[in-house]
């Protein structure tokens, strides 16, 4: 059995008066592709950040493998919040590349100053990387000369360069157009094959029914479904689920 | 009086305020940062005093706060007046002045970095020191060179308030010389020093903006 790379149990979580996590608890395994689905508002851009130490929780704990990040709404010291954060990368939406170091820049920068690793090995690894993403011959660029979607593939290698142990997507393809959308599609599924873990929150059910292992359906704060992806999409057992999957269906 | 002598009195007072425009700045600028610190604290107390720092700062007269400088430390606290103290007067007022002002100018250009970059930085694990530094203040540089501009040039024709303290600086000698020989000249002449350095500045600030025109 693969070990659990992320567990996460009973999150609880409030903005003001709004609930916008109710009692959520999931965990992924080594090599699992995790998608999470659900219409706006239902909180799963705030698990997926919750889980990325960038918002924090009031209620629940939070576990990378051996470590313990957070025991009842409260979180760990500041060293074993640095060791959880060399554990997952983030791709965001809007891919936030810092804008006035190049690509190579980049990528290399967190594993140079954070990580202190060797040079010539970061940069030989950032090359292939980059290479891997189609960028190669973009090294010296700026990121404000690339499309959209080849900065999204930076921001990927940027993340990816740190070795993590999951990757974390944000609906990284929402502030694409459907052509550079499916750009960023294929190097996710690329990634899949690789047995790359990760946790998707996406609104490309389509998509997230082929590349993930699992789907976990959330609406108004909770985990309304969650199971095997192509059953959870083509055979919805919560009313709730089956209305979305609709809704999608129909717009689309 | 010979023009040659004129000038060579005036070009003296220029020495004099090129090194007020300098040292001002080298104190003004970093000091600046850390008022800007300031006024963001987290700790309303902290931010509250530089708030009113920075109120006082921009809303009283420089010339006054030169007076202040000068005299204060006679009035307040007995004291005596030294002649040599002069100078640094002037430069601990613009410095406390000029800071107040770049302080304004740092905070809207560390306020308008999109929080997508803080979270980015944080999440490939940059500590908050390696964020500012790495990450956010060379974008607040980029941002901030068309008001430091400015500032740096109201600075450059400021310099000449200094002669409310008789501080032999440009201003000072040509006004000296203008009631000596009845003559306009010297003010001319220092209208035309004063315009040139600005010129130079201007162009100077210009190149820097040009050098970290790569990026958006």
């Amino acid at each position: 059995m693969s070990k659990e790379l992320l567990k996460i149990c009973n999150f609880s979580k409030t903005f003001g008066d709004l609930a916008v996590l109710k009692d959520i608890s999931f965990s992924v395994k080594e090599g699992e592709v995790v998608s999470i689905i659900g219409p706006s508002g239902s909180g799963k851009t705030t698990l997926l950040r919750c889980a990325a130490l960038l918002e924090s929780v009031e209620k629940g704990d939070l576990s990378y493998g051996d470590l313990q990040v957070c025991v009842q709404g409260v979180y760990a010291g500041k060293n074993v919040l640095k060791d959880a954060k060399n554990r997952f990368g983030f791709v965001f939406q809007n891919f936030h590349l810092f804008p006035h170091y190049n690509v190579m820049e980049n990528v290399t920068k967190a594993p140079l100053l954070v990580q202190k690793r060797d040079k010539k090995e970061v940069e030989e690894m950032a090359r292939q990387l980059l290479k891997k993403m189609g960028l190669s011959g973009k090294e010296n660029s700026y990121p404000c000369e690339l499309s959209g979607g080849q900065q999204q593939r930076v921001a990927i290698a940027r993340a990816l360069a740190m070795k993590p142990g999951i990757l974390f997507f944000d609906e990284p393809t929402s502030a694409l157009d459907p052509e550079l959308t499916q750009e960023i599609l294929k190097v996710i599924r690329d990634l899949a094959e690789e047995k790359m873990t990760m946790v998707i929150v996406t609104h490309e059910i389509n998509f997230a029914r082929n590349v993930s292992d699992r789907i976990i359906f959330m609406a108004d704060g909770y985990i309304v479904e969650e199971g095997e992806a192509s059953s959870l999409v083509d055979h919805p057992q919560n009313e709730r689920t089956k209305e979305f999957l609709a809704f999608i269906s129909q717009k689309g | 009086m010979d023009y040659a002598s004129m000038f060579s009195e005036l070009l003296k007072g220029l020495l004099v305020s090129v090194e007020i425009f300098f040292l001002t700045l080298l104190f003004a600028l970093p000091l600046g940062l850390l008022i800007a610190f300031g006024r963001m604290s987290k700790n309303c107390i902290v931010a509250n005093i530089f708030r009113v720092y920075i109120s006082i700062m921009r809303g009283t007269p420089l010339m006054l706060q030169l007076l202040v400088c000068f005299f204060g430390p006679y009035y307040l606290f007995k004291i005596p007046l030294a002649s040599s103290y002069r100078f640094a007067a002037v430069i601990i007022a613009f410095s406390l002045n000029y800071a107040a002002y770049c302080a304004e100018i740092y905070r809207s250009g560390i306020q308008g970095i999109p929080a997508g970059q803080y979270e980015a930085a944080g999440v490939l694990g940059f500590t908050p020191v390696q964020t500012f530094f790495r990450i956010i203040f060379p974008q607040v540089v980029k941002r901030v060179i068309p008001p430091v501009t400015n500032e740096v040039i109201t600075l450059v024709k400021d310099t000449s308030l200094a002669f409310s303290l008789s501080v032999m600086e440009m201003f000072t000698m040509a006004k000296q010389i203008a009631s000596a020989h009845t003559t306009m000249i010297p003010f001319v002449a220092a209208g035309v020093f004063y315009y040139v350095f600005n010129f130079l500045v201007a162009f100077g600030m210009e190149r820097l903006e040009k050098r970290l025109d790569y990026y958006r």
